[in-house]
């Protein structure tokens, strides 16, 4: 019964190159099971997983974001450069950034699903514009971030490293959002809008409310970076698009939508991030590992497609 | 929007940015000026092109290893010109880009991966070989002086480069719109599952069209090291959302099925312009990422509102 679900979930493919990676982690670094370096990956990983959820949440919408990392980008800039001596100091800071994220993600959800533009090439017109306007307010790396939050990413909750607890209670959430209404809905419509239309789902309110709620997330990966580099860098989430991208398609999440779970990109995000700790680790040569790294993407690819051409001949 | 409409509109902005840019600044309208803003247009039109094949194909395509491909072909025939010469380099990096186009294509077409991923993949292994390949040989990198003279040098006061552009025009046009191949490739792009059944192979189809595409970049990353002097790591990298754009106005639509590429190179002579006034007016990057983004959304509007409903 749970092994048919796992299955079906698609994420056996992610979950077994994750054993895999980890497997090579331990035996290059022995003391990866050890807390100080568990709690210094999951806050080096916890920015990079909230962005691949977020952009799960689009893709099972069956659309795609690729303004992720340049909202990444331009909500860090706000966070570092609005002025910190405003009524209520820090926090108005981050209330503005969120109200700045949730701006960003209803132009993206209004741009797709009530223009109807195709989301890739929207998306990226849109990731253009997040780019221009974060180098407008930061056209050289700099600025400061309430060392507040960086106090605050690091401390321990309840015995838990709070990055640990934000992707615990990130999870919870689309647990919960699974079971609820909007989460079918969500589903429903990137399986097959036509269909969704006729059982009486309001796809376009679905899709929009993909992109908030995405969005969200992307607020949360804003200020777990920020609370790291407590600095603005508006080439600061540059890399996180494409590889939200190639998460969502190692977890097993179809891009054609309606397939797959937030699980997946968990899985995806992990993988990607302790493939970084292997090469570095590894004492690869600088110039071998870019092409590591792009060997092993696409080794994963292979992987995923394979399992996939299997699944369909079954 | 029609294709000749959409047509007299790009040219109509970009006679109207040029003449924008006139009174800004006097000169920008001399003969040496627009030659330069053509030969600049040349090579992003010559990389839309390879976007619009990649497009029409349908299934979201994309070609986001233009650039890699360009890099690796500039590189690779710098290499090999001091010992092979011009003709020879040349021929060996358009076949490199032949060879990965192929790869491209053959994921896309028959493992069904998504163009986005498996052009991505590809592009970002080929920039890492190309690291490694650079910093182990330390290859020649000089472009060889019938490259330059194609890139850079100009005819009665027409860039060569223009000149080539011109000539692949004509022929992407007769490919697209006329050729048998063009409308099955327009044919798979609208529909694949209608296009198998009217007896197109679909999946060769798909790969001829990405195997075209990296040739093609290869080809213009060839020439691109006759214009800029020598060959370099990240040579392509600025084309490759720029092409995307280019085609996106040329009005190439993203869901594939026929395209004309004329739009495509007008758009590609609307951007460069514009990029040219934009940096004349002292409008640093952040202006220019935004008016960027502004512009295709407005084209997408415009695409999605101006096309009779059916």
């Amino acid at each position: 019964m749970f092994w048919t679900d796992l299955r079906r979930s698609g994420v056996l493919p992610g979950l077994a190159m994750l054993v895999a990676v980890v497997a090579l982690n331990v035996w290059l670094q022995p003391h990866f099971f050890g807390r100080p370096s568990l709690e210094s990956n999951i806050a080096t990983f916890t920015p990079t997983i909230l962005v691949c959820i977020a952009q799960a949440i689009i893709v099972l919408n069956r659309q795609l974001d690729l303004s992720l990392g340049a909202g990444v980008s331009l909500l860090n800039c706000a966070l570092a450069s609005l002025p910190t001596d405003i009524v209520g100091g820090a926090w108005t800071t981050i209330v503005v950034t969120l109200l700045l994220a949730l701006a960003l993600g209803a132009v993206n959800g209004i741009l797709v699903a009530f223009l109807g533009l195709p989301s890739l090439i929207a998306t990226f017109a849109t990731g253009a514009i997040w780019f221009g306007l974060a180098l407008g307010l930061m056209p050289q790396p700099g600025g400061a971030v309430d060392p507040g939050l960086g106090d605050l990413y690091g401390a321990d909750w309840f015995g838990l490293p709070v990055p640990l607890l934000i992707v615990c209670v990130v999870m919870a959430g689309c647990i919960l959002l699974g079971r609820h209404r909007f989460g079918r809905w969500l589903v429903a419509v990137g399986s097959n809008p036509a269909s969704a239309f006729q059982a009486g789902v309001p796809v376009r309110a679905a899709t929009f409310g993909a992109y908030v709620v995405a969005w969200l997330l992307v607020f949360l990966s804003a200020l777990s970076i920020s609370a790291q580099t407590l600095s603005g860098d508006a080439r600061l989430g540059q890399t996180y698009t494409l590889t939200s991208v190639a998460a969502v398609v190692i977890g097993g999440i179809s891009l054609a939508g309606g397939r797959g779970s937030p699980w997946g990109a968990l899985l995806g995000a992990l993988v990607l991030g302790i493939i970084a700790n292997v090469i570095y680790f590894a004492g690869i040569p600088s110039i071998w590992q870019e092409f590591f790294k792009g060997l092993v993407v696409m080794a994963a690819l292979g992987f995923m497609v394979f399992g996939q051409l299997r699944r369909r001949m079954a | 929007m029609s294709g000749s409409r959409r047509v007299l509109l790009l040219l109509g902005l970009s006679l109207a940015l040029l003449i924008l840019g006139q009174i800004v600044l006097p000169g920008f309208l001399s003969p040496t000026q627009i030659a330069n803003q053509l030969k600049i247009a040349a090579f992003l039109g010559l990389f839309a092109l390879c976007q619009t094949l990649a497009m029409t194909a349908g299934g979201q395509g994309l070609d986001l290893s233009v650039g890699a491909v360009a890099t690796l072909g500039g590189v690779l025939s710098a290499a090999l010109l001091p010992s092979l010469g011009t003709l020879a380099a040349g021929c060996c990096a358009v076949s490199a880009g032949l060879l990965v186009g192929m790869l491209n294509g053959a994921g896309i077409a028959v493992l069904d991966v998504p163009p986005l991923v498996a052009t991505l993949a590809l592009a970002s292994v080929i920039n890492g070989g190309l690291i490694v390949g650079v910093s182990v040989f330390a290859p020649p990198n000089a472009a060889g002086p019938a490259v330059a003279a194609i890139g850079g040098n100009a005819t009665y006061g027409v860039p060569n480069i223009v000149l080539v552009w011109f000539a692949v025009t004509a022929v992407a046009l007769w490919l697209l719109l006329r050729s048998a191949w063009g409308r099955r490739l327009a044919a798979t792009g609208s529909s694949a599952t209608v296009a198998l059944l009217s007896g197109s192979n679909t999946v060769v189809v798909r790969t001829a069209a990405y195997t075209l595409s990296g040739g093609l970049a290869a080809f213009t990353g060839f020439l691109l090291t006759g214009y800029v002097g020598q060959a370099f790591l990240g040579l392509g990298n600025a084309y490759v959302l720029t092409s995307i754009v280019a085609a996106a106005i040329g009005g190439v639509a993203l869901e594939g099925g026929r395209a004309s590429y004329l739009g495509v190179a007008c758009a590609a002579i609307m951007m460069t312009v514009l990029v040219s006034l934009l940096t004349a007016i002292n409008i640093g990057e952040s202006g220019r990422q935004i008016i960027f983004g502004l512009t295709l959304l407005g084209f997408l509007v415009v695409d999605r509102f101006g096309r009779p409903t059916s």
